[in-house]
């Protein structure tokens, strides 16, 4: 842990794998699309209309729009692996 | 090279700090503070959220001896760190919130006393080595293996200053009343930490009152207030009451108990009060089970009195600080530590 300077790094140590960032995809058409409502009130109303542009306009396939337990809770392993199968898109959506 | 290094810019360059310096750790140090504690460095106490880097005795170590710490408070910052971690506190929610909320922690027992925490004159604030740098610890944990950095994984709009440190025992000497943890079922032989999300303290000055009800009621008053997230949810709120007013109430008659039931009641507002502004919605209202129609309604801060945690804490004066609270995602925490 200590480097050649003589100092020890606080954060070494930590065993975590870094995961690496998704490819982005160039455009959405065709793409299925999955959103996360994070509960908070009036969620529904913005991804519902946010869904709507993504279809008109920007063609995507389909958007699946999932609730998480609560906002200031992790979303579930289930809800995240179920999204994962299901979605080439996935973006944490917030309502306010 | 080495030489040509200096140790303060270079951890603070590398956002290994708060922004304050830190005591450089070497490993002459580190073996120093180690020796606070009996237990393996290698021993994992938990994954700090949101980024879940691994606390280890080490690397707690390291953390209190950069915040300052002496290695009899090594305890004290191991016992924190693993109760705040403790699912229903959600230490991850906390990270990432908006808000500004800290963990606060509040020590009893023997050995708060031992090594000097203060619950005295200016317990909150600077000037105490021991509430400065186990708090610190904690922050610097928070930090630099939880990855709780505002305007990266911590959406937090302001901080706050609770977040440099927030740790404090209480003023037994002068309190008229068992500890908080004692009214919890401990024994006073017992070391104990209290963690609950709290707010920096709003100070309520109260030198006119001569009864309790009148005392009670402000207090009361001051706990609520639009735009606080008691008034919407259940959560946590921590009342730190002076000497002054705790024996007020207690030459009156009322116990802890009786002063925690009696403010439960008095902290309430008038739905049309808190319409006016603030974070009031109808399906927040609802969702507390009142009509958001009835401008009439009474919202009380504490829907759980076992949520209100009643310190006696600091110096001579006819003051008692606040702290609103965070959420129902977070409860608070507490149990015994090894020393």
């Amino acid at each position: 842990m200590t480097n050649d300077l003589g100092f020890i790094d606080p954060t070494a140590g930590g065993a975590r794998a870094k995961i690496a960032l998704a490819p982005r995809p160039m455009d959405l058409a065709g793409k299925v699309i999955g959103m996360i409502d994070n509960t908070k009130e009036q969620a529904d109303v913005i991804l519902e209309t946010a869904a709507e542009i993504l279809r008109n306009r920007y063609g995507a396939a389909k958007v699946m729009i999932r609730r998480k337990e609560h906002f200031s809770r992790p979303a579930s392993e289930a809800l995240l692996n179920e999204m994962a199968k299901e979605v080439q898109v996935a973006a944490a959506a917030l309502g306010g | 090279m080495a030489a040509a290094v200096d140790e303060f810019e270079f951890f603070l360059e590398k956002e290994w700090s708060d922004g304050f310096p830190v005591v450089t750790p070497t490993e002459a140090r580190v073996r120093w503070m180690l020796a606070g504690t009996r237990r393996d460095p290698d021993e994992v106490v938990g994954h700090i959220p949101p980024a879940g880097e691994v606390a280890t005795v080490r690397s707690v170590a390291i953390h209190a001896l950069m915040a300052g710490c002496k290695p009899e408070y090594l305890p004290v910052v191991l016992g924190g760190i693993k109760i705040i971690l403790r699912e229903e506190f959600n230490m991850g929610g906390v990270q990432c919130t908006m808000h500004g909320v800290a963990p606060l922690m509040i020590v009893n027992g023997p050995y708060a006393e031992r090594i000097g925490l203060h619950g005295g004159n200016g317990c909150f604030g600077p000037g105490f080595r021991a509430n400065a740098t186990i708090g610190r610890a904690i922050r610097l944990m928070l930090l630099n293996l939880g990855g709780g950095i505002s305007g990266r994984a911590s959406a937090t709009v302001f901080s706050s200053p609770i977040r440099y440190t927030a740790c404090l025992t209480e003023n037994m000497a002068s309190s008229p009343w068992e500890s908080l943890a004692v009214s919890r079922g401990y024994s006073p032989q017992d070391n104990v930490i209290t963690c609950a999300m709290a707010e920096n303290p709003r100070l309520h000055f109260d030198d006119a009152s001569t009864e309790p009800e009148r005392l009670l009621t402000g207090i009361g008053d001051a706990m609520t207030a639009p735009g606080s997230w008691n008034m919407w949810f259940v959560s946590d709120m921590v009342v730190a009451m002076g000497p002054e007013h705790a024996k007020l109430c207690a030459n009156a008659g009322l116990s802890r108990a009786d002063v925690i039931g009696r403010l439960s009641k008095l902290a309430v507002r008038r739905q049309s009060s808190l319409k006016r502004g603030g974070n009031w919605r109808p399906e927040r209202a609802r969702a507390m089970g009142i009509d958001p129609d009835d401008d009439n309604a009474m919202v009380l801060a504490v829907k759980d009195p076992q949520r209100l945690h009643l310190i006696v804490a600091g110096g001579t004066g006819p003051i008692t600080a606040v702290c609103h609270g965070w959420n129902m995602t977070s409860r608070a925490v507490h149990g015994t530590y090894d020393v």
